[in-house]
């Protein structure tokens, strides 16, 4: 309208810069509301009007956009430590204690970085896990579903390789034992462990290697696949409607304008999320030991903690299947789930029904109880290997304990489908509650029960190994 | 909800989330002067903590326990270097003073240390606790043995005079006591660091090159050259000295009265060490049995210098069933337990009652034999027993070749697992090790186990409950 108005004619400089960043939120015209959606940001990525049942925060929990915030935080603290951090042993180290200790911020900036890419770990394994629970996946949005498991990945990728980047021992030995999985991979696993090491071992030019992923390749192909899942999510139709266990036919849809509505919520759990992670990451600092020793293992060596229930499963089979076989199977599973998991009626219904919601207890109820029970069983009474001491340590490690978890699962499974008669998508959502849970467990277990020599200590009771 | 309330309580919210992140940041600004400064103080803590670990493993060899130097190699607790340039410290470490003992350190230039360790011991040098770097290299057990100066015995120095030429020699003696013994070791026998000198393949050695060596020390070895020390005439007379050795007599060049250095620590394992493998012949209290004489005793531990004590059980004592716990013990270890020998020489009485050796070849603390229920140490040792008592003949500078009595060869404590357990693979003493590493044993149970494993069976039984009797309901 400022362009148009006969009396601004010679407008003033200020005017002309404000005409240009603040446009005008009526435009008396069609045509003139219309530029305006098409200009806007939020509207770009946002469509102009909600379903108001998608605004219920305990629908989506906030989940992917917290994600996004996440991302965002990890993106500009990222860039300030890059500032001040040199790729290479032992300047890397050195870095960090200068960071810490002669840098203004520089602690904080730090363990923002580290605590936000800690949380995005947990956050978007929960996005997984909501989208999955509510099968918001189906038809049509199966492709996102694919981007947003990739993403996943990439993140635990970011995770890993930002690891290594601090030098310590707690980096060094983690990165260590991490990518001792990959040398397992049959054929290709010796040439691919020496490509992502660049050598035999974690050195100089892991560091370089990491720093370069972690720093370009990754977070480039990370805000591309972000575009990418934004931009699917307005063309499958935006956010699946939320629907309550009993309604059967197309709820009534009400729409809000996005513009305050979503925005502000959005704002809102923005700024709640900044405020508790930024008190957070002043309180707690981020870990940081002694520089890396190769020459001096840890004891135990654990992997960064996400990885703890692959290197669980590691204690208990050949690292074959449990370091390629079983996560290879998982990945596989998780990527054909919406192309099984296929019942369009049920979208937005958290558990898909009311049977889905018992057996979803049942599954978490199984998982607390039989997974411990296992792993104490594995790890104190079974002993494959012992027992039939001329067998291959494949067969002995790898496809007996394989077929004892693999069996009662089986028989699950069937009892479910035969005496619970659960359907299709009721035995899915059992079978994948159950291995998520038990995974979490195996996790728990790995970071908190496992000590000296990969031994299980209670927690309270863990000794202390001082070199 | 009513959305003008949900409006509402949104902007509260946001409202105070952003007033939240104001005030945090403007409490961190005011906090953050201060943090940097704790921050500097805890990795300068850090990094002088791992650099008396450095220093007890590389450098107290010659540069003494505390920095105080050993013989002419110089002291590092000094002003001197406190207000050297850092870099200046870092290129001495890193790349070696030339023509003097002290050689490259850093990896590029071939020697042990990185850059980043390098940077901890100037930081020693520049701003260390030397008080607390003697107690890390005891507690390491890398205590120098070599004795620093010693005064020659005088009376074999008297008979030194007899000898022709002996002026020079013992002008010889007196500059080897103040200025070489710390390494070439007491009568010339060598030491850790350096080679002996009393020997015959160096007395072959002619006046020259002697001289040359003394005067221009030995490239690519510990040796400095002294010209700038010793007078050509102190020279000479050392020369004389090492070319004459084998008309010297023995003992002439003792080790002098340096105690062993002690810790807590020390003491501790020197303890276990001795009811592990000692006790057993010496008496748990060091009282003596029918196979071994008492240790605590005044005669013995007053007139057995605490090398001597090193020195025997480091070698044994040959004729006897004494072993040699050189090979099974570190001298570290070894150390530890001299130290706790002589700990009981304020309290000793003036006899030794040895307790009756047990029959069986049990265990320390087996007064008596017999089932286990009835042995009681502190019974046992009250046992009077008539046995005379029998000491080890304490000549400090020998190797100590008699013990009088014939206890039973067959009583050798074995190869002990206790001392082998006690050194896993590395050089570090246990103490300094991992601490012991238990085998997955659960332990007893308490209320964080019960509340844990009662817990989860709880939750995970309701769970089931739940959900099985809701899947049993007959439908509609």
């Amino acid at each position: 309208m400022t362009e148009t108005d006969p009396e601004n004619q010679n407008p003033s400089l200020l005017r002309r810069i404000r005409a240009r960043l603040v446009p005008d939120a009526h435009p008396a015209d069609d045509r003139g509301r219309m530029r305006m959606v098409l200009d806007s940001l939020i509207l770009h990525l946002h469509p102009p009007k909600v379903p108001d049942r998608t605004l219920k925060w305990t629908y989506t929990w906030g989940l992917g956009g917290l994600s996004a915030v996440l991302m965002l935080i990890l993106g500009a603290t990222g860039a300030i430590l890059l500032n001040n951090y040199t790729p290479s042993a032992p300047q890397a180290y050195l870095d960090i204690l200068e960071l810490r200790s002669n840098v203004w911020f520089g602690e904080l900036v730090r363990n923002l970085h580290h605590w936000s890419a800690n949380l995005l770990v947990i956050i978007a394994v929960l996005h997984l896990l909501r989208v999955f629970l509510t099968g918001s996946y189906r038809a049509p949005r199966e492709l996102n579903w694919l981007i947003g498991v990739g993403m996943l990945l990439l993140v635990l990728a970011a995770n890993f390789t930002g690891y290594l980047l601090p030098w310590d021992q707690l980096a060094y030995w983690a990165i260590t034992v991490g990518t001792g999985i990959l040398s397992y991979i049959p054929l290709v696993g010796e040439w691919l462990s020496r490509l992502v090491l660049g050598g035999p071992e974690v050195g100089a030019s892991t560091l370089l290697n990491f720093y370069s992923l972690h720093i370009s390749f990754i977070p480039l192909l990370i805000f591309g696949l972000m575009s990418f899942h934004f931009w699917r999510v307005r063309k499958d139709g935006g956010l699946t409607l939320p629907r309550r266990i009993d309604e059967t036919e197309e709820p009534r849809v009400e729409r809000l304008t996005t513009i305050p509505h979503l925005v502000r919520k959005e704002l809102v759990f923005a700024l709640v999320w900044i405020a508790a992670i930024l008190i957070f990451a002043m309180l707690v600092p981020a870990p940081l030991e002694d520089i890396a020793n190769p020459g001096l293992s840890p004891n135990p060596a654990k992997a960064p903690w996400y990885f703890l229930g692959l290197q669980e499963l590691l204690l208990h089979f050949h690292p074959l299947v449990a370091g390629i076989i079983l996560p290879g199977l998982a990945m596989l599973g998780i990527f054909l789930l919406p192309f099984i998991d296929i019942n369009t009626a049920s979208v937005g219904i958290y558990f898909r029904s009311r049977r889905g919601r018992s057996l979803s207890l049942l599954a978490l109820g199984l998982a607390i109880l039989l997974t411990p029970l296992w792993v104490l069983l594995d790890e104190f009474i079974l002993d494959w290997s012992a027992w039939l001491p001329s067998w291959p340590s494949l067969i002995t490690n790898g496809l007996i304990p394989m077929t004892v978890v693999l069996l009662p699962l089986i028989l699950i499974d069937d009892w479910a489908q035969k005496h619970l008669r659960a359907d299709l998508e009721e035995r899915i959502l059992f079978l994948v509650i159950f291995l998520f849970t038990a995974f979490g467990i195996l996790t728990a277990i790995g970071i908190f029960f496992r000590g000296p020599g990969m031994n299980l200590y209670w927690p309270w009771l863990m000794p202390e190994v001082v070199h | 909800m009513n959305p003008e309330r949900t409006r509402k309580i949104e902007t509260l919210l946001g409202l105070l989330a952003t007033q939240l992140i104001v005030a945090a940041l403007l409490l961190y600004v005011l906090d953050e002067p201060g943090r940097i400064v704790a921050a500097q103080d805890q990795v300068l803590h850090t990094q002088l903590d791992q650099a008396m670990s450095l220093y007890a493993e590389n450098c107290a060899v010659c540069h003494g326990l505390a920095g105080e130097g050993i013989g002419s190699i110089p002291a590092l607790e000094n002003e001197g270097l406190r207000s050297m340039p850092y870099y200046d410290l870092v290129r001495v470490i890193a790349d070696g003073r030339y023509n003097t003992g002290m050689p490259a350190w850093s990896l590029e230039n071939g020697g042990p240390l990185s850059d980043y360790q390098i940077g901890e011991l100037v930081a020693l040098i520049l701003s260390g606790d030397w008080q607390a770097t003697q107690e890390r290299v005891v507690n390491l057990g890398l205590a120098p043995l070599v004795p620093f100066t010693t005064d020659p015995d005088p009376a074999l120095l008297e008979q030194v005079t007899w000898l022709p030429g002996g002026e020079t020699l013992q002008v010889g003696i007196r500059v080897y006591a103040a200025e070489c013994i710390a390494c070439h070791g007491t009568d010339g026998l060598g030491s850790a660091i350096a080679p002996a000198l009393n020997e015959p393949l160096v007395r072959t050695r002619t006046v020259d090159e002697l001289t040359r060596t003394i005067a221009y020390g030995s490239a690519g070895t510990l040796m400095a050259g002294w010209d700038g020390v010793l007078s050509p005439e102190e020279i000479a007379a050392a020369v004389a000295l090492i070319q004459r050795w084998d008309e010297i007599p023995s003992g002439t060049l003792p080790a002098p009265e340096a105690p062993v250095p002690l810790t807590a620590e020390s003491l501790v394992l020197g303890s276990e060490l001795y009811t592990a493998s000692c006790a057993r012949c010496h008496g748990t209290d060091g009282q003596g049995t029918m196979r071994a004489p008492g240790l605590n005793v005044r005669g013995f531990l007053t007139e057995t210098s605490d090398p001597a004590i090193q020195q025997i059980v480091t070698l044994g004592v040959p004729g006897t069933s004494m072993p040699a716990w050189g090979d099974r013990m570190t001298e570290a270890e070894i150390q530890a337990l001299v130290g706790f020998i002589r700990q009981w020489e304020p309290t000793a009485p003036e006899v030794a009652v040895p307790s009756r050796g047990a029959g069986g070849g049990a265990g320390a603390g087996n007064g008596r034999g017999g089932p286990p229920w009835l042995r009681d140490s502190a019974q046992a040792t009250a046992l009077p027993l008539p046995t005379p008592t029998q000491l080890v003949d304490p000549q400090p500078t020998e190797i100590p070749a008699v013990v009088e009595g014939s206890p039973t060869p067959t009583s050798i404590p074995a190869h002990t697992p206790g001392a082998e357990a006690q050194t896993p693979g590395g050089g570090n003493p246990p103490w300094a090790q991992a601490a012991a590493e238990p085998a997955a044993a659960l332990p007893p149970l308490d209320w964080r186990i019960l509340a844990l494993v009662g817990g989860g069976l709880a939750i995970a039984s309701t769970l089931i409950l739940i959900g099985y009797t809701a899947l049993k309901r007959p439908r509609r």
